[in-house]
């Protein structure tokens, strides 16, 4: 697995969606540019709602790790 | 004698006190509740009021015919908690000694924060005042494109919005404003609700009805200059009236006492109402940060909880009893209809009824009553 220097973890696990897709966005506003995010997810809903935000959002979803019974999203904030 | 002081008195603190007095009238206590307003508002027709032509009392009552005799109530509000000596101390320069503490705040309308206070044709129906503008906007209103988004999550009644929205087309179309007018309904989220199933009914009723529908706006700012609303996608929308839901937050109080999480919310464990430090604090109502809505349904199901707990460690019992995220949602899609839908920590919403004109009787006529002659005073 890469190692990514990560800025801000958020820990969305047992939340329901749109709740980590929420608590993504509130890291996307306080991290800085070129900044990685960890989000960890066990909703399913994430799965479809993250990766679509994101495109429409233009930043960049670097990897999803399925582990442990939970998505890991590893999201590189771009502008 | 036991002294639990209750720091608040909007929906939640009010039913907590009025449920506590009742519950403990055996027992050596003393409930004391410290609220500065003289009036409690019906916050849940804010939004049908500002349609309508009724007297903004209509919506209130004085908390003096609310609230039991038994409790003692101290019109100040908190300027500080210092939860190590258990006490708080008071704008009037009082400071008060507690066993246990309720803090039961609400949400603070942070419209400073996205520089978009009430004002000309950008408003909310959040806050009496704002409601009392927005009322005035509506009626001078004559065509154009209204916009209507919530600012940032969490907020109060998140089908607010929406309701508001349903409520604005059918208000247009009774006025013949309907075809000069566009409504666009922006959301933070990729359908036009947080649940699956009703975003699905009520995307396809923002169809029928002509509401535009942007997904994926997250608020970021707005241009008053320019009339445009701006997004952290990119995205900026023109508009002649804007219609936004205020950024909420947790009163400075909390954050300044070390209760509360970043954004001020009382960090509160989700079954047993308390807090999730400090043994003698409990929190509720829209102060807390519960993983559920924050609406008065969730207010009342968890205080009946709460007060079961303390009563029972009043008593030198353990508190046992513990708060299923129950919650009972009321979206009314028109005037006339609604639909609702109860859900809990443990099951997604499930619906009891789409477009029932029984429904929205029940709700737009009976609750207010219930609210005030039942729920409120701690009853059901």
């Amino acid at each position: 697995m890469t190692e990514y220097d990560i800025a801000i973890e958020v820990d969305a696990r047992g939340s329901f969606c749109p709740g980590p897709m929420m608590e993504l966005i509130k890291a996307i506003r306080q991290s800085d540019v070129g900044e990685f995010i960890a989000l960890f997810s066990s909703d399913e809903g994430t799965r479809v709602d993250v990766p679509a935000w994101i495109k429409k959002a233009k930043h960049e979803l670097v990897e999803i790790i399925n582990k442990d019974g939970y998505d890991t999203y590893i999201v590189k904030k771009l502008h | 004698m036991k002294k639990v002081v209750i720091l608040g008195g909007g929906f939640s603190g009010l039913a907590t006190a009025n449920h506590l007095v009742r519950k403990t009238k055996k027992l050596n206590t003393k409930v004391i509740l410290i609220e500065p307003k003289e009036y409690n508002v019906y916050e849940p027709e804010l939004l049908v009021w500002v349609f309508k032509d009724k007297p903004f009392s209509s919506l209130t009552k004085p908390i003096s015919k609310i609230l039991s005799p038994r409790v003692t109530w101290i019109r100040s509000e908190a300027t500080k908690i210092d939860q190590n000596e258990n006490r708080i101390f008071l704008k009037n320069g009082e400071n008060i000694i507690y066993d246990y503490l309720i803090v039961a705040t609400g949400a603070r309308m942070a419209e400073e924060k996205i520089g978009a206070i009430c004002a000309d044709n950008v408003c909310h129906f959040y806050t009496p005042e704002g409601a009392i503008h927005l009322k005035e906007a509506l009626k001078k209103f004559q065509g154009g494109t209204i916009v209507v988004t919530p600012t940032t999550v969490p907020y109060k009644c998140p089908p607010a919005p929406i309701e508001f929205t349903f409520l604005l087309d059918k208000h247009l179309r009774k006025k013949k404003l309907r075809d000069k007018s566009q409504i666009k309904f922006l959301y933070p989220l990729s359908r036009a609700f947080t649940m699956k199933e009703p975003a699905e009914k009520i995307e396809e009723l923002f169809k029928k009805r002509d509401i535009e529908f942007t997904s994926f706006f997250n608020f970021e700012t707005v241009d008053k200059e320019n009339n445009k609303v701006i997004s952290l996608e990119g995205e900026e929308i023109e508009y002649d009236g804007l219609v936004f839901i205020p950024p909420h937050e947790g009163f400075d109080v909390i954050k300044e006492s070390g209760l509360g999480d970043r954004e001020g919310w009382i960090t509160t464990d989700r079954h047993t109402m308390k807090h999730t430090v400090y043994d003698n604090v409990y929190a509720i109502g829209d102060a807390t940060n519960l993983p559920v809505s924050k609406s008065g349904a969730v207010a009342h199901f968890s205080s009946n909880i709460l007060v079961k707990n303390l009563v029972s460690e009043i008593k030198g019992k353990e508190p046992k009893a513990k708060y299923n995220g129950l919650t009972i949602c009321f979206i009314l899609v028109s005037f006339h209809k609604s639909m609702l839908l109860h859900f809990s920590y443990d099951y997604p919403p499930k619906r009891y009824g789409l477009n029932s004109s029984f429904l929205y009787g029940f709700f737009k006529k009976l609750f207010k009553t219930v609210y005030f002659q039942a729920l409120i005073k701690g009853y059901l």
